[in-house]
């Protein structure tokens, strides 16, 4: 029999069953309809969180203690005179200290606990933060630790509501503080904790917690950051008296790290995420796959008049294989790519509803998934029609005649 | 010095039984009989006498537990699976009682179906080959037609259109008028004596009426899976003057 009519034959056969073709379909258009789009809202969130951290934080360098990030680290390693010995390095522009003061925020009734961040003006410019009313913090502040205050818009909102919060005496711990600015929201609902923080002078919070440490440093590197890493290491290891030729991350007593960096572990984070997702998806393909055999075995049955007929007028077993496997696997591609189709299309539906509630928001299409669902799809209809296929063609032509 | 006939089919102590188990049944009882090319052969019996059975092996459907059968002279029984599908592809053909057609298929389509199988007859005479056997079984009008908008007696004349496309060595008819009602089934017969009268077709009808099989110009009559009598001795009936078919 010539592939022609493999073809022609299976194919008159899913025209004539066109309901038992399309619930067959149904399985793998949901299985690889899921896949697609599991993969691509995962990719799309992805792109669009290191988009949103990319926003703000390119050349941007954190330098903090290793007790900071793992547990049983240094917490006391940085000092005020490494940050005056960062701050003269000729690969930084602006670095400005960090002392947290771990205290409730109260003003009236309200209480919040945002992070207090002690600091200098050159944290705003470092992180892009932008006024919205009142002032920064500068360099009187600082000079004559005074106690004043630069809150967050959503601190802002919460503590006062509506009234205006400039000259308001808000305290933080047992300390009463001026609210002298209110900064603009960051607008990023994936960064939403960047718009709570309380911002005091850092000479103030130094002499509130009784710090002679650094809680961490934040800076803006000159040019590429990985140059302003490096000169900040052997800095800082040259002042610590850390020998560390081999340059062994453990030895170290702080971190110097871009936030492009920090977006590479977002980055494999958000892939696990799409990786889970992709499986629970596949796990409905394979579902699909059982559906398929389950429908196939259902039509051998049914069609067992038919397959007797075709090798009473002289099919063999192997016409009669091939055309069942050839159906499975057309089902099961026909399937494929209209799953692929409505998958690509609710992901793109989902990612204009996404881009309404968050602003920008691009479709990131996976062609390794597409790829990937339309060979899961059709490996489905190959490994479950096989078994029914076989069981097709080996029917005895007299029992399929006689039965009814 | 008269040229010896090599014929059609010839059965030699032809025996077949059923196992389920250790439980033998058995159906044929050894089958000896000679069926010449261009016969019109009645197989008759009551059900239970294995007249199925018998044609089921003389169709390449089924062997035989033993004994042997000799098509066009050759022994057959030790024929592979493939081979078979061979034979039933290019020299036999088969008219069932249910008409076995395809559901929701036309005409054209299921008489074209078998040269699919057909390893010589190129895809290009298909279509040419069908539109002359639907022509003999007077179709012509219904190509078309899908095959569940056909009354019973044209569905039957479709599957006999479906078993002269190969221009096969023999048509088997397993009750072909077993499902219709008289006219329709005087119809059939009268096809069956047409292609038998005209083209020469061997035909071998298998059914369990004597007034059926005596269309036929030859009745072996089958009991037991034992042939009880094997006859050209009575009057054959002609379907076109004939009404009293039941």
């Amino acid at each position: 029999m010539l592939l022609n009519d493999t073809i022609g034959s299976a194919a008159s056969a899913l025209r004539a069953h066109k309901m038992r073709s399309a619930l067959t379909m149904l399985g793998v258009i949901i299985g690889v309809g899921s896949v697609v789009l599991m993969v691509s809202v995962g990719k799309s969130f992805q792109r669009y969180i290191l988009d949103q951290i990319a926003s703000f934080s390119s050349n941007l360098v954190e330098v903090y203690p290793t007790g900071f990030e793992k547990f049983g680290g240094s917490t006391d390693s940085l000092t005020e005179d490494d940050f005056r010995a960062v701050e003269k390095l000729t690969t930084v522009q602006t670095v400005a200290p960090v002392i947290f003061i771990t205290e409730k925020t109260t003003y009236g009734s309200e209480e919040l606990s945002p992070w207090v961040f002690g600091t200098t003006k050159n944290f705003f410019a470092n992180y892009g933060l932008k006024l919205q009313a009142g002032r920064l913090l500068d360099d009187r502040d600082n000079s004559a630790a005074s106690s004043v205050a630069v809150i967050s818009s959503q601190t802002a909102e919460d503590l006062f509501g509506n009234r205006d919060p400039l000259g308001q005496r808000i305290q933080v711990g047992k300390k009463f503080y001026t609210v002298v600015g209110v900064l603009q929201s960051i607008g990023s609902p994936v960064l939403q904790d960047m718009d709570t923080p309380v911002y005091v002078p850092y000479s103030t919070a130094r002499a509130v917690t009784g710090q002679k440490y650094l809680s961490y440093m934040t800076l803006r590197a000159v040019g590429d950051y990985e140059l302003t890493v490096a000169d900040i290491t052997s800095l800082l290891r040259q002042r610590h008296s850390i020998h560390n030729p081999e340059n062994d991350k453990d030895k170290d007593d702080f971190v110097a790290r871009s936030a492009e960096q920090a977006t590479e572990i977002v980055g494999q984070v958000t892939l696990g995420l799409t990786a889970f997702m992709g499986l629970i998806a596949g796990i409905s393909l394979l579902v699909g796959g059982i559906g398929i055999m389950n429908i196939m075995l259902v039509s051998v049955t049914e069609r067992t008049k038919e397959i007797g007929l075709r090798k009473a007028v002289g099919a063999r077993r192997s016409d009669i294989l091939r055309q069942f496997l050839f159906e499975a696997v057309f089902l099961t591609s026909l399937g494929g790519v209209i799953g692929i189709l409505l998958g690509t299309a609710l992901g793109l539906f989902l990612s204009a509803v996404a881009a309404k509630l968050l602003g920008s928001f691009t479709f990131v299409l996976s062609v390794k998934a597409l790829f990937a669902a339309m060979m899961m799809a059709m490996g489905t209809g190959l490994v479950f029609g096989l078994y029914p296929a076989k069981k097709a063609a080996s029917l005895s032509p007299m029992e399929a005649i006689r039965w009814d | 010095m008269l040229k010896k006939v090599v014929p059609l089919i010839e059965t030699v102590d032809l025996q077949k039984s059923y196992f389920s188990g250790d439980l033998e049944t058995p159906v044929l009882h050894g089958i000896d009989f000679v069926i010449q090319e261009g016969e019109f052969v009645s197989i008759m019996g009551p059900s239970g006498s294995g007249k199925s059975t018998l044609m089921h092996i003389l169709g390449f459907l089924d062997t035989p537990t033993s004994g042997s059968y000799l098509f066009r002279g050759e022994k057959t029984r030790v024929l592979e699976d493939d081979a078979l599908a061979r034979i039933r592809a290019t020299r036999v053909s088969f008219v069932f009682q249910a008409f076995n057609l395809l559901p929701r298929t036309t005409v054209l389509e299921n008489v074209i179906l078998p040269l699919l199988y057909h390893p010589t007859i190129p895809a290009s005479e298909r279509e040419e080959r069908a539109m002359k056997a639907i022509a003999e079984v007077g179709l012509t009008e219904r190509t078309t037609y899908l095959t569940n908008q056909l009354s019973g007696g044209q569905q039957q004349r479709v599957a006999i259109a479906r078993a002269l496309v190969t221009e096969p060595d023999i048509i088997f008819a397993d009750e072909p008028t077993g499902n219709l009602d008289s006219a329709s089934g005087l119809q059939v017969m009268n096809v069956l004596q047409e292609l038998h009268d005209h083209q020469g077709s061997t035909i071998v009808l298998v059914t369990h009426e004597k007034a059926t099989a005596e269309y036929a110009a030859r009745i072996i009559q089958l009991l037991d899976g034992r042939i009880s009598s094997d006859s050209r001795d009575f009057k054959r009936k002609d379907a076109k003057t004939n009404t009293d078919l039941k």
